[in-house]
């Protein structure tokens, strides 16, 4: 007879997994802004990375920028 | 690539008069309200002089400022310690009072203007896409909005459509 796993299953309650990603984003929120910074400048060189290293790509890792010229 | 760096030089070019005031907006401005929000630029609100007499506002004393110093421009951004930074000046009442009302937040040592929450949300909603929504949605669930101040800034900047739109098809 098969034994069973000792391998953790993984949770498929979504409730717990929604309030587990809103926990991770109030601490994340929480933490002082020069490391929310640090992280940012970490986040901008894997999304580089991830995009391409050469010059001409550098370039186009780029956002579209907003439309801020409406007029309210 | 370093925020902080940018956040450094444009308090320098406040300092040697290149520009009168600042305020970060964008992403890098929600990320001092919320999580660290993933972005690939910097958005700086300036705040410029302009020659007695005319409207026409030039970036080139910007630029001139920042090629002095090594800064390397590609298009229609200026890259800092690594970052495209892109220089926006008011295009509109809603920005121009959000500039005016920035806040100034200590960064280590440095300080910092950042348009307010509710500012940055505002402008969100104007701007309308739906990374815009997403981010206004996070300030809501983050609760980081003091909604009767964002409410009034919505109707001052004729914004009420948008909002009851976003509240019916998000909230």
């Amino acid at each position: 007879m098969a034994s069973v796993s000792a391998i953790p299953v993984m949770s498929l309650d979504i409730e717990q997994m929604v309030a587990s990603k809103q926990a991770l984003r109030r601490r994340l929120a929480a933490l002082p802004i020069a490391e929310k910074l640090h992280l940012l400048d970490a986040m901008r060189e894997r999304a580089v990375a991830i995009r391409g290293v050469n010059h001409r790509q550098k370039i186009q890792a780029q956002e579209q920028p907003p439309d801020y010229g409406k007029k309210s | 690539m370093k925020i902080e760096e940018v956040i450094h030089t444009v308090n320098q070019m406040k300092a040697d008069g290149i520009i009168t005031n600042y305020a970060i907006g964008g992403a890098v401005g929600a990320t001092f309200y919320l999580e660290p929000v993933s972005t690939l630029d910097v958005d700086i609100f300036i705040e410029v002089h302009t020659e007695p007499g005319s409207t026409i506002i030039s970036l080139d004393p910007i630029f001139a400022y920042l090629r002095e110093r090594g800064c390397k421009m590609e298009g229609e951004y200026v890259v800092i310690s690594g970052w495209p930074v892109q220089f926006l000046p008011p295009t509109g009442p809603l920005i121009e009072e959000a500039l005016a009302g920035a806040v100034e937040v200590d960064v280590e040592g440095t300080p910092a203007r950042v348009f307010t929450a509710e500012y940055i949300a505002a402008i969100a909603l104007q701007t309308g896409r739906a990374k815009d929504k997403v981010r206004l949605l996070q300030f809501i669930e983050a609760r980081a909005l003091d909604l009767p101040s964002f409410e009034a800034i919505v109707a001052k900047h004729g914004l009420e459509r948008q909002w009851h739109q976003f509240q019916q098809f998000l909230l």
